[in-house]
């Protein structure tokens, strides 16, 4: 994990560095490296032809979700007509999909705050401050990202299971808050932040906890943003904890609800409908900040 | 570095209290942090390593096995088949979402029109959760789906999902799916820092593309390349959420993983010992991969 951190944080603090190679000033022979001619045309056609089978699952996704009750047959049924949005509303009405939205939303969203807030004030603590077992601390965080989740898995539930946190918005969502690698990101940018910016407030008579809420926090906007869409993608298709922390329909996520439709036996259609809902704000997210979120899975690691 | 200048600081009297408190402040500041960090990730990873040697049940009763559980791993022809296939797929996913990787950031990584298109398109998979799109990979890999229609001229057309033989490659397809466009993006910005004189200068001298490849971007991609694979390699030895909507570990558990056998005698049979067990020998792994890689860059420096 250390080998990857160098990279990880210059392309953090360096936003712009993928934008560099375009635009002017290209000379004659760097032109000459790009295809020309019948190569523009090839590169076009495979691009293509990747590019379809690639996104062929979510267009088969969508078409089939509009094709309620069919019999699915090829290639007739992967034609974009004779739609109906049958599914849509059994799977809105039938299911508790709305539900397991919400619970995927509260989920996400206050895991996002909380991890952020917490790693931000740890991270600028780490990176500024000195204190008593720091390195220790620190190198045990560190530590800590070598160790897979599922070894922790049995004894955070049998943890959980004795705090009464089976089955609660809690109990699912506090375990997911020690995030090691998010204190490890907010530190290295803080670090780089310039001393003289908090000497000069602490100058002036600012607490500490002022100074953070004022000056630090406003100055980590790019790492928080993208730290933030990391965290929020990551607890969004987060399957096994709440899969195991979640007993009853009513404290499912999107992912532990429709994975339970295909125990139930529901037909194609109405599972298909619901994935799409599922993915919907994710793409659309997507495709508003797409630069932030490719910046937030590729820059902070892994995918959830 | 800041620690530094500072500590070099000759501290009066005053400079002491405020250097205390400023400690203490420090200490208020990562504890939330710490707190749940060794609730949640250093308690737990001890009580994990810890457990392998008890049973346990969850009304508390609690019972020294020592090295009992290992010893049943050992002998469990369960546990080998879910190494066997997770060893497989990793084997396969891995390199070949790499391959594909490289080839697709080769054909991206500069900008001309539709460029960013692209990207975006190859990189869709990845934000998608495969819990969600499970379904439609099920009919995608079902008997009359457009994977048999495509395979059949092969002779490999049916249900792949319902072979003992391709279940596992039907699932590396959709592991290397989901992936390959994670590997694109680190790639690119990779490739961003291969000096472009250096590659005008092979193509002056004649170098074909395979040939500039070869000798000039590869090597500079060679501490990215180990990056993704001890990244992927580790995500691939956890192998779960696309098993268990595609095949629940079947057909007569062909695609049985680790994490599944975990999960199963966890929170199927609640044996939490075993499980605890079996997360070990993942851990065990996952450390075996990263002292190789260790190793390895270690041998190149």
């Amino acid at each position: 994990m250390t080998a990857a951190t160098p990279t990880t944080t210059q392309a953090l603090t360096t936003p712009d560095r993928g934008r560099r190679a375009t635009g002017r000033g290209r000379s004659r022979s760097y032109r000459a490296l790009e295809p020309t001619g019948l190569g523009v045309v090839l590169r076009w056609i495979w691009l293509s032809i990747a590019a379809i089978l690639s996104f062929f699952p979510f267009y088969a996704m969508v078409v089939l979700s509009l094709k309620p009750g069919k019999v699915v047959e090829l290639p007739g049924s992967l034609l974009p007509w004779n739609l109906s949005f049958d599914s849509y509303a059994q799977v809105l009405g039938g299911q508790n999909l709305l539900g397991w939205l919400g619970n995927t939303l509260v989920y996400s969203l206050v895991s996002v705050v909380a991890v952020l807030f917490l790693s931000a004030l740890a991270g600028y603590a780490f990176a500024k401050k000195r204190f008593a077992g720091k390195e220790v601390m620190f190198w045990s965080f560190l530590a800590m990202v070598m160790v897979p989740f599922h070894v922790t898995l049995i004894p955070t539930f049998i943890l959980m299971a004795n705090l009464g946190g089976v089955d609660t918005y809690w109990g699912l969502i506090l375990p997911t808050l020690a995030n090691a690698q998010a204190v490890f990101l907010m530190r290295q940018f803080i670090e780089g932040l310039p001393d003289e910016l908090f000497e000069a407030a602490r100058i002036d008579g600012a607490g500490e906890f002022r100074i953070f809420l004022r000056i630090v926090l406003p100055l980590c906007k790019p790492i928080l943003a993208t730290l933030g869409i990391f965290v929020f993608l990551w607890h969004w298709n987060d399957f096994l904890w709440p899969l195991i922390i979640g007993k009853s329909n009513a404290m499912f996520t999107l992912t532990v609800g429709i994975s339970s439709l295909q125990q139930q036996n529901v037909p194609l259609s109405t599972m298909l409908a619901g994935s799409v809902v599922a993915l919907l704000p994710i793409f659309l997210a997507y495709l508003v900040a797409q630069r932030y979120v490719q910046e937030g899975v590729t820059g902070t690691g892994i995918k959830g | 570095m800041t620690t530094a200048t500072t500590g070099k600081r000759p501290l009066g009297a005053v400079g002491r209290v405020l250097a205390r408190r400023e400690a203490r402040v420090a200490l208020l500041f990562v504890l939330p942090a710490f707190l749940l960090f060794l609730a949640f990730r250093f308690g737990p990873s001890i009580a994990g390593v810890a457990l392998s040697l008890f049973d346990y049940d969850i009304t508390g009763e609690i019972a020294w096995r020592g090295l009992d559980h290992f010893q049943r791993l050992v002998a469990d022809p369960l546990f080998w088949r879910a190494m066997g296939t997770t060893v497989v797929y990793t084997v396969f996913a891995v390199p070949i979402s790499l391959v594909l990787s490289t080839v697709m950031a080769l054909g991206v990584r500069r900008a001309f029109r539709g460029s960013r298109f692209f990207r975006s398109i190859f990189f869709l998979p990845v934000i998608t959760s495969l819990v969600l799109a499970g379904s439609i990979f099920v009919w995608i890999f079902s008997a009359n789906g457009p994977w048999s229609a495509l395979m059949s001229p092969l002779g490999l057309g049916g249900s792949w999902l319902g072979s003992t033989v391709l279940v596992i490659p039907a699932i590396i397809v959709v592991g290397v799916w989901s992936r390959f466009g994670y590997g694109m993006m680190i790639l690119i910005a990779a490739m961003q820092d291969v000096p472009r004189e250096l590659e005008e200068a092979a193509l002056m001298d004649g170098a074909n593309a395979w040939q500039r490849f070869r000798s000039i971007i590869l090597p500079h991609l060679r501490p990215t390349f180990f990056f993704l694979a001890v990244i992927e390699t580790t995500a691939a030895f956890q192998v779960f959420d696309v098993i268990y909507v595609m095949t629940q570990g079947g057909p007569a558990n062909a695609s049985y993983s680790l994490v599944y056998l975990l999960y199963d005698q966890g929170f199927k049979y609640f044996d939490y010992g075993y499980a605890a067990a079996v997360g070990v020998a993942l851990f065990a792994m996952t450390l075996v991969v990263a002292l190789v890689q260790r190793l390895v860059i270690g041998k190149q420096r």
